[in-house]
């Protein structure tokens, strides 16, 4: 009994005791608490409560449960954003595509009636080339222009203004009568009054180039004047 | 009418005069002013009997049988054996006696001597060595060429060559060589392209114009055996060029530039400094210069009085003056390698015939008679002959004839060629 006097303190202390000091939370009890505090806070974004509705925030027994809660409010809410930027971006993505293709569409569109009409201009210009890039005739060892040959220079005239982009080379040509070098210099001479001619009719001389082959191609090579007259020549070239 | 008649009679003499050459070859025989040679059959050791009558005997006689100097006893020979006596009676004044030998290590060796048959006395001894590479055609034109020298006293040119233009297709000519017997053709320039003027320095150097980048240039060698390059114009377009001819030092290069106006001009080309001065006035067409062989003055062809005509004028383009009288075509100018001689074309009745000037006489001289076209006359080194063109056997062939228009004879059975020029082979 002696011992009898201190069981009341005793009691007394454990019971205070137990009830001042609860046990201490395991850590699979935080974690979860945390994590069902992260769930709330993620809810909690979802269904449009600000940040400052934390339930958890004037808990100071429970800190992880206030830092969960914004947690889980935070990444709710990043990632929404995410999401919407994502969604944003495949939009503006979406329509650049949308807006490329219609600028593509409309660009080929446009090379293609380009391309037509330069080749309709290119066919125009060949046509135009062809009829009027017709070959003159000169006598034995002359260069005067013929009479008959001036509505031929005429209609090069006229091709060159009606085209100012074309050039031409005009070739001097001669027949086989005479020396290899005499009939160069002649052949010269044949472009030389080609393009004198020419320029009487208003045509930039720079546009021409002349050269001379002499009697070096002929067109026809039997020795008798129905080939010679069609050796002694000018012809005019586009460059 | 008569006219007419008188000039199909010509034609037929010329004709058959021509056809009398082609065949005769004793004719130059009967030539007093030659020299009668006569040879005995060469003796060989050590080859094929042959192959020497062949490449080496019948080129020999042919060699100088074109001289002009020596004519070859062909008829009624003695036997090879025979005393001098009997070769001084068959018409013989000189008798050449040769000896082929092989040595050991194949090279071969020709031994030949001449005798004078009146003074029974050697006039000519010489001997020749060739590795086994040379062929024996090239001895029979040393040979040749040695004999000349001794006669003359200016070596022959039996192995001369000749560079001329010669058509591969339509639109392309190109340069070749071939030996003055025929021989031996090469094809110099591969262009692919319309090339054309060859023209040949002393020291061999080739020049010409080609069409190869469009529009004509000027190519050559800038040094013996150099390679092909760019010599007019070295920058710019350069317009019509043509016809490009050296100097007798090989220093200049006469050549043609035609303007816009349709002018050419005679321009000289300076090589060492590049620098090109035009010689006449751009007064028409001035073509084709020929240099003396001073290298002071240029012939050259000119339409400045109408149709063309051969001028001459100092290498500065002063003392302009006409050559060239009769005719209205007379062009195509060469100054012989003495300079006494001008020959040229003149046109007569659609023919064109080479003409000879001789500048001390003040006279020109008919070579060939119009049975057909001949062009492009070029002169033999040794003045004794022209390499020309002619279409008598219908395409352009090569042809050389001596200054008396008698000996005529085919060069080549090449068609389309154009422009030969003539030069020492060695």
């Amino acid at each position: 009994m002696r011992y009898g006097i201190y069981l009341v303190p005793a009691a007394i202390v454990l019971t205070l005791g137990s009830l001042a000091c609860k046990p201490p939370k395991t850590a699979e009890q935080i974690k979860a608490e945390t994590q069902a505090a992260f769930n709330e806070g993620v809810q909690a974004f979802k269904d449009g409560k600000a940040r400052e509705t934390n339930p958890y925030v004037n808990d100071k027994e429970n800190p992880h449960k206030m830092q969960g809660w914004y947690d889980g409010w935070d990444t709710a809410k990043a990632d929404k954003a995410a999401a919407d930027k994502a969604a944003a971006d495949k939009a503006a993505a979406d329509q650049a595509a949308a807006d490329k293709a219609a600028a593509d569409a409309k660009a080929a569109a446009e090379e293609a009636a380009r391309k037509a009409a330069e080749a309709e201009k290119a066919a125009a210009f060949r046509k135009a080339a062809d009829a009027a890039l017709k070959t003159i005739h000169f006598d034995y060892d002359k260069s005067e222009i013929k009479e008959k040959d001036r509505a031929v220079l005429q209609s090069i005239a006229d091709f060159m203004k009606a085209f100012p982009a074309a050039k031409l080379e005009i070739e001097g040509h001669c027949d086989e009568r005479g020396t290899n070098e005499y009939n160069l210099a002649l052949g010269n001479k044949r472009a030389a009054a080609a393009l004198a001619y020419l320029k009487t009719l208003g045509v930039d001389e720079t546009r021409f180039t002349t050269i001379s082959y002499g009697k070096e191609k002929p067109l026809c090579t039997e020795a008798k004047e129905a080939c010679w007259s069609q050796n002694r020549r000018g012809e005019f070239k586009l460059k | 009418m008569p006219r007419s008649f008188i000039r199909t009679l010509l034609c037929a003499l010329a004709v058959s005069g021509l056809f009398a050459q082609q065949t005769e070859v004793v004719l130059s025989a009967t030539s007093s002013a030659k020299l009668v040679l006569a040879m005995t059959s060469p003796k060989v050791v050590g080859l094929d009997e042959a192959t020497v009558g062949t490449e080496f005997t019948a080129v020999l006689r042919r060699d100088l049988d074109e001289t002009g100097v020596i004519a070859m006893l062909q008829e009624r020979l003695p036997a090879d054996a025979a005393p001098v006596k009997a070769w001084k009676e068959a018409g013989a004044q000189w008798l050449l006696n040769t000896r082929f030998s092989r040595a050991a290590n194949g090279d071969l060796q020709l031994e030949a001597s001449a005798l004078d048959t009146a003074a029974e006395k050697s006039v000519f001894t010489r001997t020749y060595n060739a590795n086994r590479i040379v062929p024996l055609r090239h001895l029979a034109h040393y040979l040749a060429d040695d004999l000349v020298g001794r006669l003359t006293g200016e070596k022959g040119v039996a192995s001369s060559r000749i560079v001329f233009v010669r058509q591969l297709s339509p639109g392309v000519k190109e340069i070749f060589q071939v030996d003055r017997d025929g021989a031996g053709l090469l094809q110099l320039t591969r262009h692919g392209s319309l090339t054309l003027s060859p023209t040949v320095a002393s020291d061999g150097r080739l020049a010409y114009v080609t069409y190869k980048g469009g529009a004509p240039e000027i190519w050559g060698q800038r040094r013996r055996d150099g390679p092909h390059e760019k010599l007019y114009p070295l920058s710019g377009a350069g317009g019509m060029v043509s016809t490009p001819v050296w100097s007798p030092d090989g220093k200049r290069l006469a050549f043609v530039q035609g303007d816009r106006r349709g002018n050419s001009d005679i321009m000289v080309l300076d090589l060492l400094t590049g620098r090109a001065r035009r010689l006449t006035d751009g007064n028409g067409i001035s073509t084709e210069p020929s240099w003396n062989p001073q290298g002071t003055q240029i012939a050259f062809t000119s339409d400045r009085e109408g149709g063309p005509q051969v001028f001459l004028m100092q290498d500065d383009g002063s003392n302009l003056r006409r050559l060239t009288g009769e005719g209205l075509y007379n062009a195509s100018p060469a100054w012989s390698p003495n300079g006494a001689m001008v020959a040229y074309v003149s046109r007569f009745e659609g023919k064109f015939d080479l003409f000879v000037y001789k500048l001390g006489e003040g006279k020109a001289y008919q070579i060939t008679t119009g049975v057909s076209t001949s062009e492009s006359p070029a002169w033999s080194p040794d003045e004794r002959r022209l390499v020309f063109t002619s279409n008598r056997f219908g395409s352009s062939q090569l042809f050389t004839t001596d200054l008396s228009g008698r000996q005529i004879v085919r060069l080549t059975e090449l068609s389309a060629c154009q422009s030969p020029r003539w030069l020492r082979g060695r």
